[in-house]
């Protein structure tokens, strides 16, 4: 099962403690920018929970 | 850096060096006011985010040095007065350490190759090849007609056909790299090169085997070593000892979903280059592991368990220091 990313928690990259964090972290290339935001492409997504573990706002879960 | 400095009767002082530091979280986990917080070790090891593994709370911290004498890197630095914890007579003192009996040591370069902390250096000195081989060689240039044969065999690449003119050549030997193989000699079609190997014709030769030995210099930098074991386990002469700073073992969760080579998080920040990853799962060798626990800090699944059965520290201060310090070793 991949990823939910809460979008309120989330907000703006701009915003991102981490700016940005989880889409460096992702090395599979499941978590992408797209004007400011993350967007989740699901079909790349490996649950390895390494954005879960690090997003700063806690805004990854797992449904 | 993380430094707090308070002066009173006695002025107390520590520092966190980063650079030292992995993120294990021992620090964080034994302070007796929870002053140290982990920063995101992940992040951190990767390069991405640029702060520091701990943060200390300098207006809760009580400056009792207990996190400078528990941590397995010496990455804090406690001073009272200037002197250093580590130079205190009543502050506990670890066991652990790693030496090379630089009287065993071949001088090989597996332990400098292998240490995952650069912290050893080998400088060594070959022997000289002339001291190790004797004999003659002479090309004999009336005869030689520069075929190259000779050049294209010589595994010591001491033979060489060089053009002196538009029509001339002339095949010269490097003695200094020559080593009387005959080779050369045997293949020549003109038989223009005369040569001997003294060492094996004449039964008299005498080399001095005090000269065939390599000698050099082994320093093991205890600044950067970590006592992971490396070196200890690669020697081929058993010439390094280390005293890891825990003993115990690494579990992993039998039902844990490792992800392997997409998350690689454990590999990523051990200190020891113990992590191996094949088969899509992660795994420890535990030859190498100091069992610091960072991995299992860092592991998304929660997957990794380190079980410390001793702590190879002494000379602890009293009942309560035993008490926080006794956390480790139980198990998380």
């Amino acid at each position: 099962m991949p990823v939910v990313i809460d979008s309120d928690k989330c907000g703006k990259i701009d915003n991102c403690p981490g700016e940005g964090l989880c889409i460096k972290l992702c090395e599979q290339g499941a978590l992408i920018e797209k004007e400011g935001n993350v967007i989740l492409i699901p079909e790349n997504c490996d649950d390895c929970d390494l954005c879960i573990q690090n997003c700063p706002n806690q805004a990854i879960n797992k449904v | 850096m993380n430094s707090i400095t308070r002066e009173g009767e006695e002025n107390r002082f520590l520092t966190h060096k980063n650079d030292k530091c992995v993120g294990c979280g021992i620090c964080a986990s034994i302070c007796p006011t929870e002053s140290i917080k982990n920063g995101p070790v992940l992040p951190i090891a990767r390069g991405l985010v640029d702060m520091d593994y701990i943060n200390i709370d300098k207006n809760n911290c009580c400056l009792c040095g207990l996190c400078a004498s528990a941590c397995p890197f010496d990455a804090l630095e406690f001073k009272i007065n200037e002197q250093d914890l580590k130079e205190m007579e009543e502050y506990p003192k670890w066991i652990k350490y790693a030496e090379i009996d630089t009287d065993a040591c071949v001088y090989c370069k597996a332990c400098e190759t292998a240490c995952p902390q650069d912290a050893i250096k080998v400088a060594r000195t070959l022997p000289k090849r002339e001291n190790l081989v004797l004999g003659e060689i002479d090309v004999d240039q009336e005869k030689c007609i520069n075929c190259k044969i000779c050049e294209e065999l010589c595994p010591g690449d001491a033979i060489k056909v060089k053009q002196t003119g538009r029509e001339t050549f002339e095949t010269v030997v490097n003695e200094d790299k020559c080593v009387y193989c005959l080779v050369c000699k045997r293949a020549c079609p003109t038989d223009a090169i005369k040569a001997v190997c003294s060492s094996c014709a004449y039964q008299d030769i005498k080399l001095n085997p005090e000269e065939f030995k390599t000698h050099g210099n082994t320093v093991l930098n205890p600044d950067s070593c970590v006592n992971c074991g490396w070196c200890q386990e690669i020697c081929p002469v058993k010439a390094a000892t280390v005293i890891k700073p825990f003993e115990g073992e690494v579990s992993y969760d039998e039902d844990m979903v490792c992800k392997g080579d997409s998350c690689h998080a454990c590999q990523d920040v051990c200190p020891c280059n113990a992590v191996i990853i094949s088969e899509g799962r992660s795994s420890i060798d535990p030859r190498f592991c100091i069992l610091c626990g960072v991995c299992a800090n860092v592991c998304p699944q929660n997957g990794i368990h380190i079980n410390r059965t001793k702590m190879n520290l002494e000379n602890i201060r009293s009942k309560s220091w035993q008490n926080r310090l006794s956390g480790l070793t139980v198990g998380k």
